[in-house]
């Protein structure tokens, strides 16, 4: 079995003696830890928990929403395929304010990625993050996301959503904690 | 067009993000925490495969469970390997093989105290790898793991011996800033 390596030899003799015992505290919880194993090749995937049928049935729902627009486009920077997407209207609350969904084809874990392109909403005064939602019954029903702007207020954000879009009615952005719809479908 | 970043965001921040369903703030996590994880799960089982199941099985539960956390009860890597460990022996109880856990030595059981401790040492300091530079990385690894001498390193990375002091100096500096403060 090889021997540890020597500090000494590694980093050099000329540290002053705060840095190099620093320094050797480090390299003895590394000796300590082992290596790390080798990386995994295959990407955690996320497999919510639903059933056959509800999947089977959103497809479905999908794939005409996809027909009834004519044809699935394709996003040019990755080549996924865009299933269908939704364009937002800034509300009296934020004026100005657009953005765009893009909600792609199912992954192999069953969900639905999406991209969310914001425009014209400035950070919120509180901090907080914006956040979309499927709406249902004109009510809040299911989070997809939350997000902050720049202070442009662009925001591109990458979402994802494990829901039956054929249960809910329409999408809305409001600010964490609020029910102030900022920017609706 | 304007891609919006969080810089430096700490795990914390990405659990908290996590829990509002942001698949990208997954992502990184996952980036940061992958080999951890099934550092952790190697430990435990012994197996590459089953390792590498029960590695999915743990970010399936940080997924889920990324609503319990809050952030005033202690930083993310603390709820991570909690979370993590139990999704690990959750798939241990499961399993219908026998446990392969690795011992330190024919015929002695670890401490379970000494066993933990050790698990939470290689879980921070794995974790940490992950923030050294590309370049820096394999100075690491050759020189600790593979038992490399800084001269055969120069000659495996083709690069100067100065060069492999400098960056062992400077990734070793960077890992204590990293760990500074959890381990002390």
């Amino acid at each position: 079995m090889r021997q540890p390596p020597n500090l000494d030899e590694l980093v050099g003799s000329d540290l002053d003696p705060q840095e190099r015992a620093r320094l050797e505290r480090v390299h003895d919880l590394l000796i300590a830890a082992g290596p790390p194993p080798e990386p995994l090749e295959a990407p955690v995937t996320l497999r919510p928990a639903r059933r056959r049928g509800a999947l089977l049935a959103l497809a479905a729902a999908v794939v005409v929403a996809a027909f009834a627009l004519g044809a699935a486009l394709v996003d040019g920077s990755s080549g996924r395929s865009v299933d269908f997407t939704e364009t937002m209207a800034g509300t009296a609350a934020a004026t100005g304010a657009t953005a765009s969904l893009a909600v792609f084809e199912i992954d192999e874990a069953g969900n639905w990625p999406m991209e969310l392109t914001v425009s014209g909403l400035p950070p919120s005064a509180s901090g907080r993050p914006f956040e979309l939602w499927l709406t249902r019954d004109g009510g809040l029903a299911a989070l997809c996301g939350g997000f902050f702007t720049n202070a442009d207020g662009w925001a591109t954000v990458p979402m994802n959503a494990p829901y039956r879009f054929d249960d809910f009615d329409g999408w809305v952005v409001i600010e964490e904690g609020s029910e102030t719809p900022l920017l609706t479908t | 067009m304007h891609l919006v970043e969080i810089p430096e965001a700490t795990d914390g921040q990405l659990i908290v993000r996590i829990a509002r369903g942001d698949r990208g703030a997954f992502d990184e996590l996952h980036g940061r925490y992958a080999r951890a994880v099934l550092g952790l799960a190697l430990r435990r089982l012994g197996d590459r495969g089953r390792a590498e199941d029960a590695t999915q099985e743990a970010f399936v539960a940080i997924w889920r469970s990324a609503r319990t956390y809050d952030p005033a009860r202690g930083r993310g890597a603390a709820w991570l390997y909690a979370v993590a460990r139990n999704a690990i022996t959750d798939g241990l109880r499961r399993t219908p093989e026998p446990v392969a856990e690795l011992e330190d030595g024919p015929g002695r059981d670890p401490d379970p105290a000494d066993e933990a401790e050790a698990s939470w040492i290689a879980w921070r300091v794995h974790r940490a790898l992950e923030v050294l530079p590309d370049h820096e990385r394999p100075v690491v690894e050759l020189a600790y793991w593979r038992g490399l001498s800084q001269s055969e390193i120069a000659d495996v990375l083709a690069i100067p011996l100065g060069t492999v002091k400098t960056r062992t100096r400077s990734a070793l500096a960077r890992l204590a800033d990293e760990l500074d403060g959890e381990l002390g």
